[in-house]
C-alpha cells in the first residue's frame, strides 16, 4: 500500500582490466539516466505464460501505479531481494536510495531515512502487512526481530518523506512496507538450507496449500545463527545471535467481493552484546559480555470488501513483545490495534478515503541500577481518524490530493497531519509531483518516564569536587516521571515540503528524481537540571540531570536520485545517489551540552551502482558497488562495500545461490552505539550459499 | 585474495555479458509496468486469435490495433509491434476518440477500449456487433456486457477473462491456448434480462 528487487583464473585477469574499464564506461553512461525494468523487446519475446507470471506494480491504499504515486516512493520486489543476496530485511532496505542502513554490531541496526539516524531512530514507520513494528517503547524498531520468510515477501514498498495523513504519527521522514504474498501465491513446499562465514547457518520450510475452492493456507518454519563479528584490532567479539520462528498466513475469498486474512507468528531471539555500563563503587565503569533474549507473537486478521465503486476493510491486530536483556532492562508490551477503512468514488473524478483506528498499548517493565522506567505498567489508548480526497482533473492529467489525520494520545493530546501532494502527468511518460506535509513525532515512554544512569565520575575527579560519585541520568519528562519536571516532553514537528520527477525516457530507461526541504521543530534536547543528593540506593551520591525537551529545531534537504537502464535485455545497470544536508541547531534557551550530533549522524553523500545480468544456462549475477559518506558526528569512516551474488536455477524447482558481502575489504565501519553503551563492531567481509528446493 | 576475487567477479560480470550467446532465452519475472504487460499481451492476442479471411481486404492488409480513449500504453504498443508481421500480415496503430471517430472503429481487427470510455461501452458494442473485431477491455463488467477479452490485475499480474459468446458472434476463432489461460466469462443472455 502506498498510499504503496568467480570462478575464472589466467587468462581472464588481464583480460578483466580491460573490461573493467569497459564496466566503469556502461556505468558512467547509466549514471546520467528509475521503475520498469523489462524492455520492449523482451516482451514480445514472452511466452503467455512468462507475460502472466510477471509481475505489475500496483501501489496505494488503492491500486495505484508507482509513476502515479505523488511521494519519493520505490518498490523493493521478490526478485530483487532474491538477486540482492540479502538474508534479513534490513540488508535488503541498502536497496533502497538515499535510505540509511547501517549495523551497530551482529545484531543491531541503525536505519534511517533523511537524516537522524541512530539505533533509536524514531522518525520511520515500519509495518509488516499493516501491523505497526514501530515500538512506542522508545520510538523505533527491533530490527533484530523484524523478520518474514524472505521467499513469501512480494515487495517492500519504502516511501521517503511523511506519510502521516494515511499512517498516522511517527510516520515522520519515511513509511516502510513489507507485504507478503497472499497465500493463493505460496501454493508449494518451499525448503531453504545456507551457511556461510558470518550467517553461520539457516534454514526455512513453508508449505502452502488449499482448503476448498476458496481457501488457501501457507505455514512457515525458519532459523538462522549468526557468529560473533570481530572488533577493528581482529579480536573476536561477542554479538552472536540467532532466532526461531514461524507462523502462518490463511487467505479465505467466498464468492463475491469478500475476502478474510488470517495470519499470525511467534518468534523467539537470543543475542550476546558486550556493555559497558556505570556503577557506583570503583571503578565505576564496567564492561562485560551480556545477553539477552527477545520474544513475542502476533495474529491478524483482516477483512475486505471490493465492489466496483467501493472499497472497505476492516483490520484487528494484537501483538506482544517481551524483551529480557540481562543487566539491563526487561520489557512487557502487549499492543491491540484496531483500523478500519473506506474508500469510493465521488462521480468520476473523485476518489474519498477515510479511516479510523484504535490502539491500546499495555507495557509492563523491569529496571536496572542503569535502566529504569516510570511507572512500571502503564495503559496507553490512541485514537485517530483520517479522511483524504483524491481529484482528477484534465482527463486525468492532473491530481491533487488532500487530506488530513487526526489523532489522540496521551502524552500530547491532539495531533493534526495534513497534507496537499499535487501530480501533473506532463506526458504519458514524465511526471512531476509536490507535497506539502506536516507530521509529528510522538513521544515515547521512554521519553516521558525514563531515567538513564549514562555514566558515573568517581569522586575527587577534576570535574566532581564532592566526595560522592556523581551520576549522569538522563530523564524522561512527563506525568509521573523520576524526576518531578515543570514541562512536558512533546512532540516533535516536521513541515516538509518535497519536489519530484519521473521519466520513463526510452521502454529501457527510466530516472526518478526527489528532493526535499524539511523545516523541523521542538526536536529533542537534553536540558540539564539542578543536581540534587541521593541517599538510596547506597551509596550516597549526586545526580546531575539532564531532562527531555524540545529546544532544537532546524531545516534538513537533499535530493535522492534512481536511475534505471535496461542496457540490453539481458543486463540491466541501476544507480542511486543521495545527497543530504542537516542544519539541525539548538534553540537559543537550550543548555544541552552536547554537540549537534543529528548532524553528524547520517551521511552527506551515498551512492549504488548495481549491475543484474541474466547469462545463460539459467543463471543470474549481480554486483552492486555501494559508497556511504563518512558521519563525522560519529567519527566513523567513509566505505565502500562490492556486493556480489551468482543464482542459478538449472530447473525450476532448485535454486542454488551464492553471495558475497564487503568484498573488498577485510572490514569496516558502519556506525556507532546511542544511548545505551555497548561495543561497536566491524563488518566484515562475508560469503554465504544457499540451496532451495520448491516442491 | 578475495580482494581480487572482488575485481574477477566483477570483470567476469562484464566478459559474460558480451558474450554472443548470453543473451539466449528468456525466463524469469521481474517488475515490469503493467501497460508493457498488456501490450504484450495484445501482440499475443494478436497471434493467437484467427480472423475470418474475409475480415481483410488483403492477405497482406495490416492488423489495425485501435485505441479508444485515452491511451494508456504511450509509445510503448507502437514499439511492439513495430516491424513485426503475422504470417504476411503487419501491424498499424490508431488512436481513436469517441465522438469523432466512430466511423472507424470497424476498421480495427483488435480494438482497445480505454477505461476513460467505460460510459460508451454498451455503445461501442453495439456498433462493432457482428463484426470480426477484437474487442479489449479494462472496465469491470466489460466482458459480461459484451466485449470479448478483459484485462485484470490479480496479485500484481495481469490476468484476463474471454466472452466465448461473444468471439463467436464476432467470427473470431480463439486459440484453445488462450482459452485455457483466460477466465470464461458467460454473457447474460438477452432472454433472461427480459422481465418474463
Amino acid at each position: 500500500m502506498l498510499f504503496h528487487r568467480n570462478n575464472k583464473s589466467g587468462p581472464v585477469r588481464s583480460a578483466g582490466r580491460i573490461l573493467l574499464a569497459g564496466f566503469l564506461a556502461g556505468v558512467l553512461a547509466g549514471s546520467t539516466v528509475a521503475q520498469t525494468s523489462r524492455s520492449v523487446h523482451d516482451v514480445t519475446a514472452m511466452s503467455l505464460e512468462d507475460l502472466m507470471n510477471t509481475q505489475v506494480f500496483s501501489v496505494s491504499k488503492r491500486t495505484q501505479k508507482v509513476a502515479d504515486a505523488a511521494a519519493a516512493i520505490f518498490v523493493i520486489t521478490q526478485d530483487d531481494i532474491r538477486r540482492s543476496g540479502a538474508t534479513s530485511i534490513p540488508e535488503a532496505l541498502r536497496l533502497v536510495p538515499g535510505l540509511e542502513v547501517a549495523r551497530i554490531d551482529q545484531n543491531k541496526w541503525a536505519i534511517g531515512s533523511r537524516g537522524f539516524n541512530g539505533r533509536f531512530d524514531n522518525k520511520l514507520l515500519v509495518l509488516i502487512d499493516g501491523r505497526s513494528v514501530y515500538t512506542p517503547l522508545f520510538s523505533g524498531v527491533y530490527w533484530n526481530v523484524q523478520d518474514v520468510m524472505l521467499e513469501d515477501v512480494d515487495r517492500i514498498e519504502v516511501i521517503r518523506g511523511p506519510g502521516a495523513t494515511l499512517w498516522g504519527a511517527n510516520a515522520v521522514d519515511g513509511v516502510i512496507n513489507v507485504i507478503t504474498k497472499k497465500a493463493k501465491a505460496t501454493q508449494s513446499a518451499v525448503v531453504t538450507a545456507g551457511a556461510g562465514t558470518e550467517e553461520r547457518a539457516a534454514g526455512g520450510v513453508r508449505y502452502g496449500g488449499k482448503l476448498g475452492d476458496n481457501t488457501y493456507y501457507r505455514a512457515y518454519t525458519k532459523y538462522f545463527d549468526w557468529g560473533p563479528s570481530a572488533y577493528p584490532s581482529g579480536m573476536t567479539a561477542h554479538d552472536g545471535w540467532d532466532a526461531l520462528r514461524g507462523g502462518f498466513r490463511a487467505d479465505w475469498t467466498p464468492a463475491g467481493a469478500n475476502s478474510l486474512t488470517l495470519q499470525g507468528d511467534i518468534y523467539r531471539s537470543r543475542f550476546d552484546e558486550t556493555l559497558t555500563v556505570a556503577s557506583l563503587s570503583a571503578p565505576y565503569s564496567n564492561t562485560f559480555p551480556n545477553d539477552g533474549k527477545y520474544s513475542g507473537g502476533n495474529i491478524l486478521g483482516r477483512w475486505n470488501h471490493t465492489s466496483e465503486r467501493s472499497s472497505m476493510s476492516l483490520q484487528m491486530y494484537y501483538d506482544n513483545t517481551t524483551i529480557s536483556d540481562h543487566s539491563l532492562f526487561g520489557d512487557h508490551q502487549n499492543i491491540l490495534d484496531l483500523d478500519f477503512q473506506h474508500g469510493f468514488h465521488v462521480g468520476d473524478s473523485q476518489q474519498f478515503v477515510w479511516g479510523l483506528g484504535y490502539r491500546s498499548i499495555r507495557d509492563k517493565n523491569d529496571s536496572s541500577f542503569t535502566v529504569s522506567l516510570q511507572p512500571n505498567q502503564v495503559t496507553l489508548n490512541q485514537f485517530s481518524t483520517f479522511l483524504q480526497d483524491e481529484i482528477s482533473l484534465v482527463d486525468n492529467r492532473l491530481q491533487i490530493t488532500l487530506g488530513s489525520k487526526f489523532e489522540r494520545n496521551e502524552f500530547t493530546g491532539f495531533e493534526i497531519e495534513p497534507n496537499a501532494r499535487l501530480l501533473w502527468n506532463l506526458t504519458p511518460n514524465q511526471s512531476i509531483w509536490t507535497a506539502v506535509s506536516r507530521a509529528v513525532r510522538t513521544p515515547a515512554l521512554t521519553e516521558e518516564g525514563l531515567r538513564l544512569n549514562s555514566a558515573v565520575i568517581p569522586p575527587g575527579a577534576p570535574s566532581n569536587p564532592t566526595p560522592f560519585p556523581a551520576v549522569i541520568a538522563v530523564f524522561g519528562c512527563g506525568p509521573g516521571s523520576a524526576l518531578p519536571c515543570t514541562h512536558q516532553f512533546n512532540s516533535e514537528d516536521l513541515l516538509a515540503y518535497e519536489l519530484g520527477y519521473r521519466v520513463q525516457a526510452t521502454s529501457n530507461l527510466s530516472l526518478d528524481i526527489a528532493t526535499f526541504y524539511n523545516n523541523y521543530s521542538n526536536l529533542r534536547t537534553a536540558e540539564p537540571g539542578a543536581p540534587f543528593v541521593e541517599g538510596s540506593p547506597a551509596p550516597t551520591d549526586v545526580v546531575i540531570p539532564f531532562v527531555a525537551g524540545n529546544k532544537m529545531s532546524g531545516g534538513t534537504y537533499g535530493v535522492e536520485l534512481f536511475a534505471d537502464w535496461k542496457v540490453v535485455p539481458k543486463w540491466r545497470l541501476a544507480g542511486s545517489y543521495s545527497y543530504l544536508q542537516m542544519n539541525i541547531h539548538k534553540n537559543a534557551n537550550s543548555l544541552d551540552p552536547t554537540p549537534d550530533n543529528p548532524n553528524g549522524s547520517s551521511p552527506r553523500h551515498q551512492w549504488y551502482l548495481r549491475s543484474s545480468i541474466d547469462l545463460p544456462k539459467h543463471f543470474d549475477q549481480d554486483t552492486t558497488l555501494r559508497f556511504v559518506d563518512h558521519l563525522p558526528g560519529l567519527n566513523v569512516p567513509s566505505y565502500y562495500s562490492l556486493d556480489g551474488h551468482l543464482g542459478w536455477r538449472p530447473v525450476t524447482r532448485l535454486e542454488l545461490s551464492i553471495g558475497g558481502q564487503n568484498l573488498l575489504n577485510n572490514w569496516h565501519f558502519e556506525f556507532m552505539p546511542d544511548f545505551v553503551n555497548t561495543s561497536p563492531t566491524v563488518v566484515k567481509r562475508s560469503v554465504f550459499g544457499s540451496i532451495t528446493v520448491k516442491f | 585474495m578475495l580482494r581480487r576475487l572482488g575485481i574477477l567477479i566483477v570483470a567476469l560480470s562484464v566478459s559474460l555479458s558480451w558474450a554472443p550467446d548470453a543473451f539466449a532465452q528468456a525466463r524469469d519475472s521481474s517488475d515490469s509496468s503493467e501497460y508493457l504487460i498488456k501490450a504484450g499481451f495484445i501482440f499475443n492476442f494478436a497471434k493467437f486469435v484467427e480472423w475470418p479471411t474475409s475480415a481483410f481486404a488483403q492477405p497482406d492488409s495490416p492488423i489495425v490495433i485501435g485505441i479508444l480513449g485515452m491511451d494508456p500504453f504511450g509509445t510503448i504498443i507502437d514499439q511492439i509491434v513495430q516491424d513485426k508481421k503475422i504470417g504476411a500480415r503487419g501491424f498499424v496503430v490508431k488512436r481513436l476518440k469517441w465522438g469523432n471517430d466512430i466511423k472507424e472503429l470497424r476498421d480495427c481487427k483488435i480494438l482497445f477500449v480505454s477505461s476513460s470510455e467505460k460510459a460508451h461501452i454498451d455503445e461501442v458494442v453495439q456498433i462493432v456487433k457482428g463484426q470480426p473485431i477484437l474487442t479489449v477491455g479494462e472496465t469491470p463488467g466489460f466482458a459480461e456486457r459484451g466485449g470479448i477479452i478483459r484485462f485484470t490485475v490479480e496479485d500484481n499480474r495481469v490476468r484476463f477473462e474471454i466472452n466465448v459468446e461473444a468471439a463467436h458472434q464476432a467470427e473470431l476463432t480463439i486459440s484453445s491456448r488462450l482459452l485455457t489461460l483466460a477466465r470464461i466469462v458467460q454473457q447474460p443472455s438477452t432472454e433472461a434480462r427480459k422481465p418474463g
